[in-house]
């Protein structure tokens, strides 16, 4: 029997996941997941490695369509949508990978402005406006000046990482999504981002969910997490649930 | 422990698998083609510069950096036939010769090798750009940001082969005549004109609808089978060599089973007028 979990006290429509089903060849992954999260809420995702935590947010941003049922963002059917006409009709999502993501052939400034200049005209930016909202974004991130013409090969790997975080900060987007946003990181970078996704908490105009093992920062978030398991979405309350070995050390508030 | 014997596969079972692998292949063509075009159709006046200045940037790749080699090959190629051809119909027959150019290397060999020394050069470029893009996420990235991946990624690739090859075919038409005058004139000194003479003649009108469904048709076939092989990649990053691979055999493939049914056609249709 499938879960159905409805936490959302907002009524405006945030992420609906409706009976959604995905596999990788004979490997099934989702088995008929419901979720149900306003607008303005906050999730986070939890699950033992390789059960499917990062697929479940592919699918729940639209990024990978599901084999079976249906998955809404603002109570539009985002794998029916070009990823353009999805923003057109103001479903911005903010999607920060496990890996980075970053365009490998474009400096950090052009990864960061890319979206920007791609979307001029449903923003209505010009070219000043565009490296206005980049220098915000990069300072949000706390990445350097010195930095901001660098390839990302040239950069660390959290410096990489919080460049994904500027990159997605840029398009001020209302759905976000983190897939282990501080794993690998130095202190100071997760304390970044931990602060960046605290502040985002506290949004009303984003929706977030973090994919994570790190009972730290869901301790730090304290908003409701759910277990994935089985294929299945299954609510937990809190991270001093989450099994001793998946506790690590990290910034604490 | 010792291994397990692997299961027999009948003849029946590997029609069915390549059967259904064929499928598959056309299906993800035909996917990639039409997402292409959809999205590039799609409204947005920022994608459509950002994309344009992504075109520009390829074409300038595509033809203008590739123009040593073609200028190389073209100029040995056309000196070389002028040299068999002179060795076979004696000096005296430069009409000959020159008509001989025109039809072998200008209908011919001009389309079909640019498209392959393309296909060489940037079809893997593309093939394995597209594969490690693949592999890092970069494509999920993409569509995170509200950016449609055929649009950013196939279109401009394929608008800067459809626009390159034929540009190139016309340098290196231009310099295999000019391989071929050079060798002719080396060889003997006299009989030039009628080689000339024998060039013009070679050429007709029909030539120009020839010369451009060639030229377009191979540099969309290449820019489209090696952008689908490119984001065909999977997860693994061993998989990019082996697709890069696979993208320029079969492209060479298509160009010249291509580049053969077009010259059929041409001949069937406006035959007298080739002569």
């Amino acid at each position: 029997m499938s879960l159905f979990l409805d936490v959302a006290a907002s009524t405006e429509p945030g992420i609906t996941l409706d009976r959604v089903q995905f596999g990788y060849e004979s490997q099934p992954v989702l088995d008929g997941v419901n979720w149900d999260l306003g607008q303005g809420q906050c999730a986070v995702v939890t699950g033992q490695n390789g059960c499917g935590k990062s697929t479940l947010l592919y699918i729940a941003a639209g990024l990978l369509s599901p084999q079976r049922g249906a998955v809404l963002l603002g109570g539009h059917p985002v794998h029916r949508l070009l990823p353009s006409e999805r923003f057109r009709r103001g479903i911005r999502i903010g999607f920060v990978f496990q890996e980075g993501g970053i365009l490998a052939n474009m400096s950090a400034m052009a990864n960061v402005s890319l979206a920007l200049h791609y979307h001029a005209d449903v923003l209505g930016l010009n070219e000043e406006q565009i490296r206005q909202r980049c220098e915000e974004a990069f300072d949000q991130a706390q990445i350097r000046s010195s930095d901001w013409e660098r390839l990302p090969a040239h950069m660390s790997f959290g410096n990489r990482k919080r460049l994904a975080l500027a990159r997605a900060m840029a398009i001020r987007p209302n759905f976000f999504f983190f897939d282990d946003p501080d794993v690998g990181l130095d202190q100071r970078t997760a304390t970044v981002i931990h602060q960046l996704l605290c502040q985002l908490r506290d949004d009303p105009e984003v929706t977030l969910v973090v994919g994570t093992n790190r009972a730290v920062l869901m301790d730090r978030l304290e908003v409701p997490g759910y277990r994935l398991q089985n294929g299945k979405l299954g609510l937990r309350t809190s991270g001093s649930s989450l099994p001793p070995t998946w506790h690590r050390d990290g910034p604490r508030p | 422990m010792s291994e397990p014997e692997p299961l027999a596969v009948s003849w029946l079972e590997q029609v069915g698998a390549r059967g259904l692998h064929l499928s598959k292949v056309a299906t993800g063509l035909w996917i990639t083609l039409v997402s292409a075009w959809r999205s590039a159709s799609a409204p947005g006046d920022g994608a459509r510069d950002v994309c344009r200045a992504i075109a520009m940037r390829q074409i300038f790749y595509t033809s203008f950096q590739a123009l040593g080699l073609i200028s190389v090959v073209a100029l040995f190629i056309g000196a070389t036939l002028i040299v068999q051809t002179e060795l076979l119909g004696g000096a005296l027959n430069r009409e000959t010769a020159g008509r001989v150019l025109v039809a072998v290397v200008l209908r011919e060999l001009a389309p079909l090798v640019t498209a392959i020394l393309v296909a060489g050069r940037s079809g893997t470029a593309i093939a394995t750009e597209l594969g490690v893009m693949r592999v890092n996420s970069e494509v999920l990235a993409l569509a995170s940001l509200g950016i449609d991946p055929p649009r950013f990624l196939v279109w401009p690739r394929m608008v800067a082969t459809i626009v390159s090859v034929p540009i190139l075919t016309v340098y290196f038409s231009a310099l295999a005549v000019f391989g071929g005058f050079v060798a002719a004139f080396v060889m003997d000194s006299h009989g030039l004109g009628d080689w000339q003479s024998g060039v013009a003649m070679g050429l007709t009108p029909a030539d120009i609808p020839l010369f451009l469904t060639k030229s377009l048709g191979l540099g969309g076939l290449i820019g489209w089978l090696c952008s689908y092989y490119g984001l065909d990649v999977g997860v693994s990053p061993t998989e990019v060599p082996q697709k890069a691979s696979r993208a320029v055999v079969q492209t060479l493939l298509a160009c010249i089973i291509f580049n053969a049914v077009v010259t059929v056609a041409f001949y069937a249709i406006f035959g007298g007028n080739f002569r």
